[in-house]
């Protein structure tokens, strides 16, 4: 039996909708689990008081990289079926700090959004609305500014590839900056709870 | 070590005991009035990242936010202009031939699996609020607005990027996708650039 | 904020090291899928394209299945769905991955299908790597093997004897022949015929269809 299921034809389309809605409430169970539904637990990223949002990111990237490696490995999961995103290297970089600037004012992304207006915060339904707003505003200039958002494509160009390591290698890789970075963050952390230092009084 | 939500020691202290012995006494769900603490953010994302592997294993694709919100953009226009919206290379890519409802699509369908699934989870941890998250410094009103532009932002952000911290930071930082290992550190920088200008708003 | 998170500090130590060994196996282990390697002698190749010696024709193919040619083995390359729509009778369905594993024998006489021909000569290609000899594919692929066994059409000039053969094999696989002017008689339809005509979604339209679901 081999996976992905619905690209070898084991799953219909009302399945594979199914399939979405359970996903997605595990998906939001757990976000809002991590407290990432919240807005200001969630900034505290940006002044390194609270790292939750790299924590999670990272684990849940590492876990799902870690088992799309081995179950290929183990020949249960075709690798080549799996949807990989479109590599876009100007839009996406520009795309990204803009992306990042709405972040840090915003205090939450597309997904804890729905997470947060889903548990009453207000902000979360401001948010969605700017969103979609957003979304609009782009589609509209998009007869514009079509040419820049498809420009130096790349198609689904992976770090293996681009990098020439091996896929493996490159897991390895991530791991290892990933383990680091958690490191780093409980450092942050912890020094961010340690109260100041007391100021020296000249008499 | 305990750890316990905000609030006056000894008042918390007691919360926890009572609540010990209500799950000494009763295993029913129960809504909780006072707010749990949250899970660690390394295990929600690894929840988040099996999940994510579920997605993958099963329908050969991972989860997404931003999409769905374009879905429902490109819905609501073609509703309301339907030539303009078909005349849109942007909306049109939303739109199968026959115009299908955002209920078919995949995306929407997950946004609304995360709705669910983050206020169960805030039910059964006592964390739903009808509030506003916000710094102490700053009004409700400010924060509301603060949350729709960065909202904007990210909305424009995520369309040139095709994709936000779900769809490139999780999707495509598992499959090492190249694009959205960009998208990802241009976010970062972008938000950290834009966060001291900010930390007024959430101190 | 921090400290209003539930820790489980064993937990965590636990995942981590799980990662760690992941990680590091990973490095060892290089490619995430376990790779066969298969080699080809290039002008040894060429050659056989170049004589047609590499594929057979549908009538050929339908000939071997009803005279139960010993050991022949129809592949069919497509998606489960496909298959289950229709497929070559005897058929048995592989993907192209399972081909590049599969164990073999070398007995056998292997022929592949697809749509229209070109996956099944990259199948082809993949099963000579892997040392098989008596491998052929479908060139015109299931267009071929519909036009020229399932309905058939024969010129009227065509002599009686060849038209009774034709009839005879097409009735075989349940299919109808018709006789009609020379002018429309069935040639050998090219892949780009079959995909116009062909009766379901195009490769493309669904294809097309597929990645617009998938972006995020």
């Amino acid at each position: 039996m081999m996976a992905p299921f619905y690209e070898f034809g084991r799953l219909g389309e009302g399945t594979s909708l199914l399939i979405a809605v359970l996903l997605g409430i595990a998906f939001g169970w757990f976000l809002e689990q991590g407290g990432i539904g919240n807005a200001r637990k969630l900034s505290g990223q940006f002044y390194f008081t609270d790292l939750s949002v790299l924590k999670l990111m990272f684990s849940a990237i590492l876990t799902a990289m870690l088992g799309l490696f081995w179950l290929s490995w183990a020949g249960l999961l075709d690798l080549s079926r799996v949807y990989v995103p479109e590599t876009f290297i100007v839009p996406q970089l520009v795309g990204g700090l803009v992306f990042g600037v709405g972040f840090a004012t915003g205090g939450l992304c597309p997904g804890t959004s729905c997470v947060a207006a889903a548990t009453g915060r207000k902000d979360g339904i401001a948010l969605i609305a700017g969103m979609l707003a957003g979304v609009f505003v782009f589609g509209e200039a998009f007869p514009a500014i079509g040419g820049f958002a498809d420009s130096t494509a790349r198609g689904a160009l992976t770090l293996p590839q681009a990098l020439g390591l091996s896929y493996g290698t490159v897991v390895g890789v991530v791991v290892a900056v990933a383990l680091g970075a958690f490191a780093g963050a409980e450092w942050l952390e912890r020094r961010a709870e340690r109260p100041a230092r007391p100021m020296k009084v000249v008499a | 070590m305990s750890n316990v939500a905000t609030g006056v020691p000894g008042q918390a202290l007691g919360a926890a005991a009572t609540s010990r012995a209500d799950a000494a006494t009763t295993t029913r769900l129960r809504v909780r009035r006072e707010a749990a603490p949250y899970a660690s953010p390394y295990l929600a994302g690894v929840g988040i990242g099996v999940v994510l592997l579920l997605a993958f294993v099963l329908m050969g694709r991972g989860l997404g936010a931003s999409g769905a919100f374009s879905s429902v953009v490109a819905s609501a226009v073609s509703t309301a202009a339907p030539s303009h919206a078909a005349g849109n290379a942007f909306y049109a890519r939303y739109l199968s031939d026959g115009g299908t409802s955002p209920l078919r699509d995949w995306l929407v369908l997950e946004i609304i699996g995360v709705v669910i699934g983050g206020l169960a989870s805030a039910l059964l941890a006592g964390r739903v609020r009808w509030t506003t998250e916000r710094g102490a410094a700053i009004t409700d009103r400010r924060r509301l607005v603060n949350a729709f532009v960065g909202g904007t932002a990210m909305g424009i952000g995520a369309k040139l990027a095709r994709g936000c911290t779900s769809g490139l930071g999780l999707t495509g930082g598992a499959t090492l996708s190249v694009g959205s290992w960009l998208f990802i550190i241009a976010a970062f920088v972008g938000a950290y650039a834009a966060a001291p200008l900010l930390r007024r708003a959430w101190r | 904020m921090t400290t209003d998170a539930r820790r489980r500090p064993g937990i965590e130590r636990a995942l981590a090291i799980a990662a760690v060994v992941g990680g590091a196996l990973a490095v060892v282990a290089g490619s995430p899928t376990r790779a066969t390697r298969g080699s080809v002698d290039v002008t040894e190749l060429a050659r056989i394209v170049e004589h047609e010696e590499d594929h057979v024709t549908a009538v050929e193919l339908a000939r071997w299945i009803r005279d139960d040619k010993p050991r022949l083995r129809v592949l069919d390359i497509r998606a489960d769905s496909e298959f289950a729509d229709f497929h070559i009778p005897g058929a048995r369905r592989v993907p192209l991955a399972e081909i590049a594993r599969m164990p073999l024998d070398s007995s056998a006489t292997y022929v592949l299908y697809s749509e229209g021909g070109t996956h099944a000569a990259q199948g082809w290609f993949l099963l000579r790597a892997r040392g098989v000899k008596n491998v052929f594919f479908l060139r015109g692929g299931l267009y071929e093997w519909l036009e020229e066994v399932m309905n058939p059409r024969v010129a009227s000039t065509t002599p009686q004897a060849q038209r009774d053969s034709i009839r005879a094999l097409t009735l075989w696989f349940g299919g109808k022949m018709q006789v009609v002017d020379s002018a429309s008689a069935t040639t050998v339809p090219s892949v780009l015929d079959g995909a116009l005509s062909a009766p379901h979604m195009s490769d493309t339209r669904a294809a097309i269809k597929k990645i617009r679901r998938r972006a995020c």
